[in-house]
C-alpha cells in the first residue's frame, strides 16, 4: 500500500473506513479529484431534517402562539417547545455524525466541514440553536465547488447566519422603517464579514467602512409570513428596511440600489488579494501545517485570483503540490476529526452511541457551538493543552473498555497503511491487553495525527 | 489506583523522559494576592439574589419571590435570598458586599453577546478577554476551571484550563506507555509533560473522587480553591456557572441554583484556607433581568444585575454603589432594573486596589473607553 494513498484517505479525507485505504492505492489523487465532480451529497443520514424555512415557521408559530397563553398551558407549551428545539438539535449531530462516518466521498465532506467553519454559524445562540445542521445542508454542502463569492453569497445571505449575526433586525436610520420607529443599525455581521469571512484587518479596513458595509446589507432579512409571493422563513430584501443612498467602502463608490449593493461590495471584497491570501492560508493550515509553507500559500493565493476565486481549481492545486504531500502528518486532528476518524473505522454507535453528548463534552468540542463567529481553531496549540490530552487518554480508555475485542494492531493497519511506524506497532504489540493495546492504537501519534 | 499513584507516574515520566524541561511559573503578583472571577452564564436574577426592601417590589414580582419572613434580612434596606445561608454569614464578618443595578455597557438582551461583552469589556469585538489583558500586564499565568478556556481568559497570555473528569480517569499504565509511544513526536511529547509540569492541578484533582461532589459548582470553585491555594499556584482564576436562564418557574428553580452556589462559594472559601484573607472574588453575570415576573413565573433578560465581591480583601458587609430603585419612572426602558452601576469600573477599582495595577495599564490596556474606578471596594 502507498504512502500516497495512506495521506490521501486520512490527510484529505476523514480518515480510513476498513479497507478505503488499500480500494484508493492505485490512484489516490484521482480519488480525491473524483469527488470534486458533483455536490451531490443525500444521504440516508438527512432523511426526515428539517429545511430551514420549516425550522423557522415551527418557531415563529410557537412564538406566535406563546402570547394567546398563560398559566399552566403556557409552561406546558413552553416546555414542550424547549423539547422539540433539544430533538432537533440531537437529531441534526446525529446525522451529521452518522454521514461523517460513512461517505464514500470524505475530501468533500472535509471541505463541506472546513468552510462550514469559516462561515461559522453557533447553536450557542438562542435564537440559532435550531439552524445550524440546516445551514450545513442548505448554504455549505452544496455550495463548494463554484466561487467563493456564490459561497459566501450563500453562507452570508442564508437565514441562519442573518440571525446569527444580528442582520435580522438590523434597520438603516433613513429607511422607511428607520424613520418610522426607533431602532437602528447593526454591524455584527458586516464587522464580521469583513474581518473572518473576506479581506481581514490586513486589508486595513476603518469603522467607516464597517458601518457602510452593515447601511449597505440592511433591507435583508428573514420573511416573517408568506405573503405576496415572499416565502415565510426565506431570505428576501425589504426596501422599507434599507439605508438609502450610496456607499464607499474600502474606498470604492457603490451606487448600486437596493438589493444589489451588498451584492457589489461582497463580490469586490472576494475578489481581493487580502481574501485570496485569507483562503489560501486557510486552507493550507487546514490540510497542510500550522505553520505552512509559504512557497504552498503562494501557489494557491495565486490560483485564486487567476481564477477569480474558483474553488475546485484551488482544490485542484493543493492536490497537485507536492507542498500537500510531506510525508510525515503535522496537523493533530481537532476532537471532532478524532471522534469521526474514529468512528469511520468502528461504526457511530460505538464510538458515540449513547455516549456522544459525554464524548463531545469530555473532548470540549460540541458539534455546531463554537465559541465565536470566528469557527473553531485549527491549530494543535488550541487542542493539545494538558487537560485536553488528558481527556484524549480518558476518553480512549473509555472507548477501548467499551468494545473491548478490537484488535489495536489491526485497528492502525486498517487506519493508516503505510503511515504506520514499526515503533508504533511495536509499542502496541506490547500492550498488557487488549483493550489497551486498542486504547493505545487510539491514542498513537500517527492516529492522534493526519 | 489511588489518586497518590496518578500523580506519581506522570512525575516519572517526566522525569525520565523530560527533564530538561522547564517548569512553568504561575507567578505571584504582589505579596500572593488572588483574584477570581465567576461569570454566572445566563443572566443571574439579581433582584431574587439580593431582594430590596423597596416596596414596589411586591407588586410587580412578590408572587415568584421567597415570604418576607424567610429572606435573611442584612439591615440595610436589602434582604438576601433565604438560600444563602452561608453568604450570610460570611456577610456578617466583612468578607462579602454587594453592588446591585450593576451592568457593562451593553444594552441588548442575547445572551451570547452579553458574556461576550462582560468577557471582552471595553473592546468591541475584540476576540481576546481582559483577564488575559491583566494576566499580560501583571505578567501572571492564569488558570480556568471549564471545558474550554472562557474568551475573558483568552489571549496571549498563558492560561491552563482543568476541568472535571466525565469518563474514568485512564490507568497509570496506559499513561506510563504514552512516554514511550510519544518518544520521537516532541508536540505531544511536550503536552504529556505538560500534564505532569500542572500536576497541581490536573492530575491530583482529576483523580479525586469527584463524587464527594453532588454538586458541579461546588466542585468547580473548590478545585480552584485546591489549586489556587497551592504553594506557587496561579493568583487569577475564573469559573464558568451555567444555568442561570430562569424564563419560567423560577421560585424553586433558584432556590436550588441559590443554594448550589452558596455551597460552591462556601467550599472556595474553605479550599484557599489561609489564602482566602488574601483573596477578592468577583461574581458576575451578562446582564439582570426583568424586573416584574413574566407570564410563566419567571423573568426575561433584563439590564441592571448584581455582581458579588467576596474575599477576606475586600471591604464588605456593605451594599456599595447606586440604588436607582424599583419604582415604574426609575426602571430601565420601563422594565428592567436600571445599570446605575458600571462592571468595568467596579472591576478597576478591584484590580487598582487589590492587585496593584497600575492607572495607565488599566485605562490603555485592560479597560480602554471605560469610566471610573470604584473607590472602596478593597479593604487593605
Amino acid at each position: 500500500m502507498s504512502l500516497e494513498a495512506a495521506i490521501a484517505v486520512t490527510r484529505f479525507g476523514l480518515g480510513a473506513r476498513e479497507g478505503e485505504i488499500e480500494a484508493v492505492s492505485a490512484a489516490p489523487k484521482d480519488w480525491l479529484l473524483g469527488q470534486l465532480k458533483t455536490n451531490n451529497s443525500s444521504h440516508a443520514a438527512f432523511d426526515g431534517l428539517k429545511p430551514s424555512h420549516e425550522i423557522y415557521s415551527f418557531s415563529r408559530k410557537y412564538k406566535t402562539m406563546r402570547k394567546t397563553l398563560d398559566g399552566e398551558a403556557l409552561v406546558t407549551a413552553s416546555k414542550d417547545y424547549g423539547k422539540a428545539v433539544r430533538d432537533n438539535f440531537r437529531a441534526e449531530i446525529k446525522a451529521r455524525a452518522v454521514y461523517a462516518a460513512q461517505t464514500q466521498t470524505p475530501f468533500h465532506e472535509r471541505l463541506t466541514r472546513f468552510w462550514s467553519n469559516h462561515f461559522s454559524v453557533s447553536a450557542r445562540n438562542r435564537n440559532t440553536r435550531l439552524f445550524p445542521g440546516a445551514y450545513e445542508r442548505e448554504a455549505i454542502r452544496p455550495r463548494i465547488l463554484g466561487s467563493f463569492y456564490e459561497l459566501a453569497v450563500s453562507a452570508i445571505f442564508h437565514p441562519a447566519m442573518i440571525v446569527y449575526l444580528d442582520n435580522d433586525g438590523s434597520v438603516g436610520p433613513n429607511s422607511a422603517r428607520g424613520q418610522k420607529r426607533n431602532i437602528g443599525l447593526n454591524e455584527n455581521l458586516a464587522r464580521e464579514a469583513l474581518e473572518l469571512h473576506t479581506v481581514t484587518p490586513a486589508s486595513g479596513y476603518s469603522q467607516a467602512d464597517v458601518t457602510e458595509f452593515a447601511k449597505a446589507l440592511t433591507g435583508w432579512r428573514i420573511e416573517r409570513n408568506s405573503d405576496k409571493g415572499r416565502k415565510q422563513g426565506r431570505i428576501s430584501f425589504h426596501k422599507s428596511s434599507h439605508e438609502p443612498g450610496a456607499r464607499t467602502v474600502l474606498g470604492t463608490r457603490y451606487k448600486q440600489k437596493d438589493a444589489k449593493q451588498a451584492l457589489a461590495i461582497l463580490k469586490d471584497l472576494c475578489a481581493r488579494p487580502e481574501t485570496a491570501q485569507n483562503v489560501a492560508h486557510k486552507l493550507a493550515v487546514h490540510f497542510v501545517s500550522d505553520e505552512p509553507p509559504k512557497a504552498l500559500i503562494t501557489d494557491l493565493k495565486k490560483t485564486y485570483l487567476d481564477t477569480g476565486g474558483d474553488l475546485t481549481a484551488l482544490y485542484k492545486a493543493l492536490i497537485d503540490s507536492p507542498l500537500a504531500w510531506e510525508p510525515s502528518a503535522q496537523k493533530v486532528k481537532t476532537p471532532e476529526e478524532l471522534i469521526v476518524s474514529a468512528s469511520r473505522l468502528i461504526g457511530f454507535d460505538p464510538v458515540l452511541g449513547k455516549r456522544a453528548r459525554d464524548t463531545y463534552n469530555s473532548l470540549a468540542q460540541s458539534p455546531f457551538t463554537a465559541p465565536t463567529p470566528e469557527g473553531w481553531p485549527d491549530k494543535a496549540r488550541d487542542w493539545l493543552g494538558p487537560d485536553a490530552l488528558l481527556k484524549r487518554v480518558d476518553w480512549a480508555n473509555e472507548l477501548a473498555s467499551r468494545i473491548p475485542n478490537t484488535d489495536g494492531r489491526a485497528f492502525l493497519k486498517a487506519a493508516l497503511g503505510a503511515r504506520l511506524t514499526p515503533d508504533t506497532l511495536q509499542a502496541v504489540s506490547r500492550a498488557e491487553s487488549g483493550q489497551q493495546a486498542f486504547a493505545m492504537a487510539l491514542l498513537s501519534p500517527e492516529f492522534q495525527r493526519r | 489506583m489511588s489518586d497518590f499513584s496518578r500523580r506519581q507516574t506522570l512525575g516519572l515520566i517526566a522525569g525520565a523522559s523530560f527533564m530538561a524541561m522547564p517548569k512553568l511559573s504561575f507567578g505571584q503578583g504582589i505579596e500572593g494576592r488572588k483574584f477570581i472571577f465567576v461569570i454566572l452564564r445566563g443572566a443571574m436574577d439579581g433582584l431574587a439574589a439580593l431582594i430590596p426592601d423597596d416596596k414596589e417590589i411586591e407588586a410587580i414580582r412578590g408572587s415568584i419571590l421567597p415570604a418576607q419572613n424567610e429572606r435573611l434580612n442584612l439591615g440595610n434596606g436589602f434582604r438576601l435570598h433565604p438560600s444563602f445561608k452561608g453568604l450570610k454569614d460570611i456577610y456578617a464578618q466583612g468578607d462579602a458586599a454587594f453592588i446591585h443595578a450593576s451592568a457593562t455597557d451593553f444594552r441588548q438582551r442575547s445572551h451570547f453577546e452579553g458574556q461576550d461583552a462582560l468577557e471582552t469589556l471595553g473592546i468591541n469585538g475584540a476576540k481576546d478577554g481582559w483577564l488575559n489583558r491583566l494576566l499580560v500586564a501583571n505578567g501572571q499565568k492564569g488558570l480556568a476551571v471549564g471545558r474550554a478556556v472562557p474568551l475573558a481568559m483568552k489571549g496571549p497570555a498563558p492560561v491552563t484550563n482543568w476541568s472535571p473528569p466525565i469518563f474514568k480517569s485512564a490507568p497509570d499504565d496506559l499513561l506510563m506507555r504514552l512516554s514511550d509511544l510519544y518518544a520521537k513526536d516532541p508536540l505531544l511529547a511536550a503536552s504529556l509533560s505538560a500534564a505532569h509540569d500542572s500536576s497541581a492541578m490536573s492530575m491530583e484533582v482529576s483523580r479525586r473522587d469527584a463524587r464527594r461532589f453532588t454538586k458541579e459548582y461546588t466542585l468547580a470553585l473548590s478545585t480552584l480553591g485546591e489549586l489556587m491555594s497551592e504553594p506557587g499556584g496561579p493568583g487569577i482564576g475564573m469559573v464558568a456557572l451555567d444555568g442561570w436562564d430562569t424564563h419560567d418557574g423560577q421560585a424553586n428553580r433558584l432556590t436550588r441554583n441559590f443554594a448550589a452556589l452558596d455551597e460552591a462559594l462556601g467550599a472556595l472559601k474553605v479550599t484557599l484556607g489561609s489564602a482566602w484573607d488574601k483573596s477578592c472574588i468577583v461574581v458576575a453575570s451578562e446582564f439582570g433581568r426583568t424586573a416584574a415576573a413574566n407570564g410563566t413565573r419567571g423573568t426575561d433578560h433584563g439590564t441592571g444585575g448584581l455582581t458579588m465581591l467576596l474575599g477576606g480583601a475586600v471591604k464588605g458587609g456593605k451594599v456599595h454603589g447606586e440604588w436607582p430603585g424599583v419604582t415604574q419612572p426609575a426602571l430601565y426602558e420601563g422594565r428592567d432594573l436600571y445599570p446605575a452601576n458600571d462592571i468595568s469600573g467596579i472591576l478597576k477599582g478591584v484590580m487598582r486596589d487589590h492587585l496593584g495595577i497600575t492607572r495607565a495599564a488599566l485605562e490603555t490596556d485592560i479597560f480602554p473607553n471605560s469610566g471610573r474606578a470604584f473607590d472602596g471596594l478593597i479593604s487593605a
